[in-house]
């Protein structure tokens, strides 16, 4: 998947997760400086808790991801007899679902800083209500950037042992350190309040070359299937390459061989598009299916919103006219989902409750 | 009938100055038989008058030899003397479907072969793979004057042995399930298709043996514990006494040693045939691999232990001279063939000639070259699929073989033994000038080995009119499709050749025309010929662009539904950017 040096998915992974960890962290520094303008001393010190507690939460992580990665892929693999081309397929069917996952909440990244707002004003009020100790208080600080980080980091470690099963372990670390560092780049944007828009299309774009890939990975597992099939019928003592089931094939190409490591551009396009010179109707089927899939998502995902949306819209014209009341009230829709006022929504387009301390964030 | 009887009679008469000439006849009724040769496994086999195996045939130079075939097997078969030059008779040759329509089950043909040379050779079906089956035997001609004396003769016919019937595994090797063309692999090895042979040696005697591969695809490595051997024939051709520890005999070759006996009855010793592994294309572990017989000085005496033996390098033009030259001569025509192999558009690996597969065609090749008058020069009456070369009599021939496939393949031309003049690396494509051997009698032969992705530079005088086929010995090959028909001088064979009604009767009796093209047809329209699978095109067809456009298709749309879930988040971000 990908180079044998660098590898795409995992760069993404790391990219998004970092991506939320530097907002998450901005968002805690920004609420200091807000909150803590006059108290110098007291913003330092828990800035430093701040720092602390996300330094302790990425270095742990670093120590549990890499020694996961390694024994995964020197032991782990070997428990499956990876060379099995049925398990390559099985696996590279997990990487799909990972990856398609991965590239369709990056197109929400843009609204992270939002819900980490939200969630952390929460918090706080949530304190406040219980009115817990000092200690638990004075620590809060380092402890939620702490878990914050550590949950991300461990996110990103299973997705990555589920997307590298079938690639060569040389190339993860680069693609580690070039994502955390572009999350990182990226993290700051978003904290400096950069152009959300450009930011949007980027990630846009990056979920569109994530859900090729993934589509790709389809066609290429389908085909490892059909190879492990197809050695067998035929007693193949090795990986013959060029011979295929004649029986339902659909093209069969002399030239543009992706394994023909003279002619670089095929492989390529083998790693990108799932490319390759012999086309089988299940590859081929496989690969269309998948699409329609993400397509059917896709639109479910859209109508459903639009349909919440219409249903926000409402309510808040429901609202502004029963101002005055501030009674807490519901309103049923033709599903028969009650949105309570003041709660969000899973995920999609966030109601603000206007908290006053986090408004000029 | 009686024009062959009478023919050998009248050449009988004609001759004064030879020592004798005898008829000499064989009534042969092939028929099925079950044994078990190998002591693994009871199986059906092809014998001779219901004894397995076949008996030799052994005339003299200057005999006329008679075959009274009768054809009790359930297939329609044939027997060709290979290593024979049929001069004048080509009609005798025997391959089915280029020199006769075979014999039909429950008919009988006859041979009638003149001697016209001398050496050893072997006889084996020639249609389908009988003869792997076991329809195979030692066809020795001896010369009242050989050339080197010796006391007594033994004949060694190694071959290897399969445990099914031939039918039941070319359906396994001609399959779209075996795309790699892997050839099926013995179960074991025979001399003179039985086991332990035995060769009663004196001390001080000198002995020939007479050694023949008579595989369907082993070679095998031959060497002596405790005696050398001085090959002095090859192939029918007597050659300079040259000594060697050991050498390689690729299936169809013979060759003779002579082998002086040792002086004391001390031990006995073994003669080995060691299959070469990498003519297969997996060795099993339970495989033996080696076979061997066994030299008694004494009954009593204690076996002499195996010698380890290095097979080293054979090159047997470069090694054998033939005892009465012959020089060689530029040749008028140049043909290049080259040998491959490849999955074709049936899905099945075949094997090529310069990309054509071999598939014979619905007339005799022969009975077309004597039907068609004036068109028979025209090598496309012939057909396609049957990969005609027309020669010119008399005419100086070259072929540069060139064997472009993994591996070793051991070529046979019929009706001649053809000088080996040059061997080079890979495929010989004309461009710089071919390096031949530097000599003036090149070794001669029938059937020449040419290793993997080499050549080889054969040359032969096209002085025999007849039909004669050009193929591999290794008989999944031929099967395959690895042969060319080589049509030398069809304007003389009217005056030259006599075919008899028997052998038109056969191709009725098969429901085959016997005369016209190779579809049967007047002039050269060839409608209706047979027609053989041809290269895969390599490119995309209707059904891979419909394929390939709804993948790209179902991609764009997917990406576009990305971008338009988007869309909303844009105008959200818009929204907010304002406040």
């Amino acid at each position: 998947m990908g180079n044998s040096v660098f590898s795409v998915p995992v760069y993404f992974i790391l990219f998004r997760e970092t991506t939320e960890a530097a907002v998450i962290v901005s968002v805690l520094l920004s609420f200091l400086s807000q909150v803590l303008a006059d108290d110098h001393r007291m913003r330092k010190r828990l800035s430093r808790q701040v720092w602390a507690g996300t330094a302790l939460g990425l270095i742990i992580s670093i120590i549990i991801g890499a020694t996961f990665i390694v024994v995964w892929n020197k032991y782990g693999k070997n428990l499956w007899a990876n060379s099995e081309g049925i398990w390559v397929g099985v696996f590279s069917l997990v990487a799909v679902v990972m990856i398609t996952v991965m590239g369709l909440a990056m197109l929400r990244t843009t609204q992270i800083q939002e819900k980490w707002k939200v969630k952390l004003s929460k918090a706080m009020d949530e304190e406040a209500d219980r009115g817990l100790g000092n200690s638990s208080r004075r620590y809060a600080l380092f402890i939620l950037p702490l878990i914050t980080v550590l949950r991300e980091g461990l996110e990103a470690i299973v997705f990555i042992g589920g997307v590298t099963f079938t690639t060569e372990s040389k190339s993860i670390p680069l693609a580690v350190v070039l994502g955390m560092i572009s999350g990182f780049i990226v993290g700051y944007i978003i904290y400096r309040g950069g152009n959300k828009m450009n930011l949007h299309r980027f990630f846009t774009a990056s979920t569109c070359l994530l859900l090729l890939l993934a589509a790709g990975l389809v066609a290429r597992a389908v085909a490892a299937f059909e190879s492990y099939v197809w050695g067998k019928l035929t007693n193949a003592q090795s990986d013959d390459g060029g011979t295929y089931d004649p029986r339902y094939n659909v093209w069969a190409l002399t030239c543009c061989d992706p394994k023909n490591n003279d002619l670089g551009g095929w492989q390529l396009f083998n790693a990108l598009f799932g490319w390759s010179n012999i086309g089988s109707i299940g590859s081929v089927v496989c690969y269309i299916g998948y699409w329609l899939i993400v397509i059917g998502v896709l639109v479910f995902m859209k109508l459903k919103r639009r349909r919440i949306a219409r249903a926000n819209a409402l309510l808040a014209v429901h609202e502004s006219s029963n101002n005055s009341s501030g009674d807490k009230q519901s309103l049923e829709l033709e599903d028969e989902k009650k949105i309570p006022v003041g709660e969000t929504i899973q995920g999609d387009v966030v109601r603000e409750d206007h908290p006053v301390e986090l408004k000029h964030l | 009938m009686l024009v062959a009887p009478v023919k050998a009679l009248a050449f009988l008469l004609g001759l004064s100055a030879a020592a004798h000439a005898a008829v000499v006849t064989y009534n042969w009724n092939i028929t099925y038989v079950n044994t078990n040769p190998d002591g693994l496994m009871d199986r059906r086999v092809i014998g001779i008058n219901g004894q397995f195996p076949p008996p030799a045939i052994n005339v003299t130079l200057n005999d006329t030899l008679v075959i009274n075939v009768v054809n009790q097997i359930s297939e329609p078969t044939t027997l060709h003397a290979h290593g024979l030059f049929q001069t004048g008779n080509n009609q005798m040759d025997g391959p089915s479907m280029v020199t006769q329509c075979p014999i039909p089950p429950g008919s009988n043909f006859t041979y009638t072969i003149p001697i016209q040379q001398y050496g050893t050779y072997w006889i084996h079906g020639h249609n389908k793979g009988h003869y792997v089956d076991g329809l195979r035997a030692p066809f020795i001609i001896h010369n009242p004057a050989e050339v080197y004396h010796y006391d007594e003769e033994y004949t060694l016919g190694f071959a290897d042995w399969y445990h099914d019937e031939h039918a039941v595994l070319l359906d396994e090797y001609l399959s779209i399930f075996n795309p790699s063309g892997a050839e099926p692999v013995p179960k074991s090895a025979l001399i003179n298709q039985m086991l332990n042979t035995q060769y009663s040696f004196e001390p001080g005697k000198v002995y020939r043996l007479r050694i023949i591969n008579m595989s369907a695809l082993a070679m095998f490595h031959i060497h002596i514990d405790g005696h050398d051997m001085d090959i002095i024939e090859v192939d029918g051709v007597d050659v300079t006494r040259t000594s060697v520890k050991t050498f390689p005999i690729s299936a169809a070759q013979r060759y003779s040693v002579l082998v002086t006996a040792r002086n004391t009855t001390s031990n006995n010793f073994l003669i080995h045939g060691d299959m070469d592994p990498e003519m297969f294309d997996t060795v099993p572990d339970t495989l033996q691999m080696n076979i061997t017989g066994t030299i008694i000085y004494d009954a009593t005496s204690p076996l002499a232990p195996t010698e380890l033996i290095d097979w080293g390098e054979f090159d047997d033009a470069a090694l054998l001279t033939p005892v009465i030259p012959m020089a060689t001569s530029p040749a008028d025509d140049q043909i290049s063939l080259t040998a491959s192999f490849q999955v074709m558009d049936d899905y099945i690996n075949k094997a090529t000639f310069n990309d054509i597969t071999y598939v014979a065609p619905k007339v005799p090749t022969l009975y077309t070259a004597v039907s068609m008058g004036n068109l028979s020069s025209d090598p496309q009456v012939y057909g396609t699929y049957s990969h005609p070369w027309v020669l010119k009599h008399n005419s100086w021939v070259e072929i540069i073989i060139n064997n472009n496939d993994a591996g070793n393949h051991p070529f046979h031309l019929h009706g001649h033994v053809f000088q080996v003049v040059g061997r080079g690396e890979g495929v010989y494509d004309g461009s710089t000038p071919y390096t031949y051997f530097n000599t003036t009698n090149p070794l001669r032969r029938d059937t020449v080995l040419v290793r993997s992705l080499q050549n080889v530079a054969i040359r032969f005088q096209a002085n025999n009119p007849g039909v004669w086929f050009l193929h591999c010995h290794i008989e999944w090959h031929l099967q395959a499709g690895l042969a060319t028909t080589i049509v030398e001088a069809p304007e003389a064979m009217a005056g030259i050749l006599t075919v008899d009604q028997t052998h038109f009767d056969h191709c009725k009796a098969l429901g085959l025309p016997s005369s016209g093209n190779a579809a049967g047809n007047q002039g050269l329209d060839l409608t209706g010929q047979n027609v053989g699978p041809n290269l895969l095109p390599g490119k995309f067809t209707t059904k891979g662009i419909v394929a390939l456009f709804f993948t790209v298709l179902s991609a764009v749309v997917g990406l576009g539904t990305v971008v338009w879930y988007a869309q909303d988040e844009e105008l959200v971000l818009g929204k907010e950017d304002r406040r």
